[in-house]
């Protein structure tokens, strides 16, 4: 399954819904992650906050491949997509293994394919650094086989990339 | 001169954060200023408090291998506000994650001294800390040992009236040393940043844990989701299946 998260804005779902099988539009119309560790304890793979996010690592978790749409935010994602990233920790399990040398959570979903990557706007040869340095990283913590970072000029560009 | 302090936690109490926070404030001078960022409605008490400082220290959880999003949102807000009021000052952060490698924290690092770039503040360094959230436990424990101790020196000086029941001193002596030798790296390098941030010098970025070996602590971190997720329910609630998302 290909999922796609984006926060491009709404005028280009209806695109992005034609090249995916699920798509996630990050507009930030949802709470931050609580961090009460809840969808790993009392409700597995379901947070407790009853908004739109309230089941999405059960869609990140089944994507076999996972294309992330992010404006650039100092060599990271932008605050909406991450707040969709972050509720999304019910992918994993709490149990706890050795992953790339070092400690992460047991997958609830197994093995992923492909974690993508594509950033636009304003970003400087150190923050791509940074980006390819943290795609890799979130690519071993969520279990994905590789991950691929490309920079877009424009929302447009990111669009035709994914 | 002032600092700025600013807890990231979410969470309401208890939070690692608040632990590793006050451990920084003991190695630091001056006025201390304490801020809470929770939710949008706590970023314009904090931006206030930036107007005349000299150092902020960021005080966070790892989420994701970055930057909990409700941050990120504060942070784009205080970039403008520090360019619209030509603030400069030295920004410093101390992460901590649930894993127990401190080094997991680096892409976080890294965004924060991005942020300092384009907000045209001096990046101060920061320390990542490993094993947070069991570190956190850690002073609940010494709080529990402390009231061990003083229910044995009652007990103690109702039935034989000494008010010093060697051993309750001795094992709480023990306990203690132990809870301590965990926290060494963490208060090591915290007591280091403390110094440059008196000084407003550049730290580094360290990384340290707690001070058990790691196939220890994995055992450790387990038992812990073990009796949580008993308690909670959800042991019985497909603790661990591959759940199907629901059409929305």
């Amino acid at each position: 399954m290909k999922v796609i998260l984006h926060d491009l804005g709404r005028q280009y779902d209806g695109m992005l819904e034609a090249r995916c099988d699920r798509m996630i539009a990050a507009d930030g119309k949802y709470a931050p992650c609580q961090g009460c560790f809840g969808c790993w304890t009392k409700h597995p793979a379901e947070c407790f906050m009853k908004d739109r996010l309230q089941q999405v690592c059960r869609l990140i978790g089944q994507a076999d491949e996972l294309v992330i749409i992010t404006k650039n935010l100092y060599g990271g994602y932008s605050a909406e997509v991450k707040n969709v990233l972050d509720r999304s920790i019910g992918t994993s399990t709490p149990f706890s293994t050795y992953r790339g040398g070092q400690m992460h959570h047991t997958l609830r979903y197994g093995k992923h394919n492909l974690w993508k990557v594509i950033v636009y706007g304003d970003v400087s040869d150190a923050e791509k650094d940074t980006f390819r340095y943290l795609s890799e990283r979130n690519a071993v913590n969520d279990g994905f086989e590789r991950s691929e970072v490309l920079f877009a000029g424009s929302p447009a560009e990111a669009e035709e990339l994914a | 001169m002032k600092t700025v302090l600013i807890n990231c936690s979410p969470k309401k109490r208890f939070s690692a954060s608040a632990y590793f926070l006050f451990l920084q404030r003991l190695f630091i001078s001056g006025e201390k200023v304490n801020g809470t960022l929770r939710t949008p409605a706590d970023h314009a008490r904090i931006l206030e408090q930036l107007r005349d400082t000299q150092a902020v220290v960021f005080c966070l959880p790892l989420y994701v291998d970055g930057i909990p999003s409700h941050v990120l949102r504060f942070m784009e807000e205080m970039e403008r506000f520090c360019r619209e009021n030509d603030l400069r000052f030295s920004v410093y952060c101390i992460a901590n994650n649930g894993f127990i490698e401190g080094r997991q924290n680096e892409p976080l690092m890294q965004v924060f001294e991005h942020f300092c770039s384009r907000a045209c503040l001096d990046w101060g360094g920061g320390v990542g800390i490993g094993g947070g959230v069991m570190l956190n436990v850690t002073r609940i424990l010494f709080v529990v040992d402390i009231v061990l101790l003083l229910l044995n020196t009652v007990l103690s000086a109702v039935n034989t009236g000494s008010f010093f029941p060697k051993e309750a001193w001795i094992s709480f002596g023990e306990n203690a040393a132990l809870l301590l030798y965990f926290n060494l790296g963490v208060l090591f390098y915290l007591g280091r940043m403390g110094g440059c941030i008196r000084n407003r010098t550049y730290s580094g970025k360290k990384y340290t844990r707690i001070l058990i070996p790691s196939f220890v602590f994995i055992v450790f971190a387990d038992i812990f989701f073990v009796i949580a997720s008993l308690f909670e329910g959800g042991l019985f609630r497909g603790w661990l299946a591959r759940k199907a998302a629901e059409e929305q």
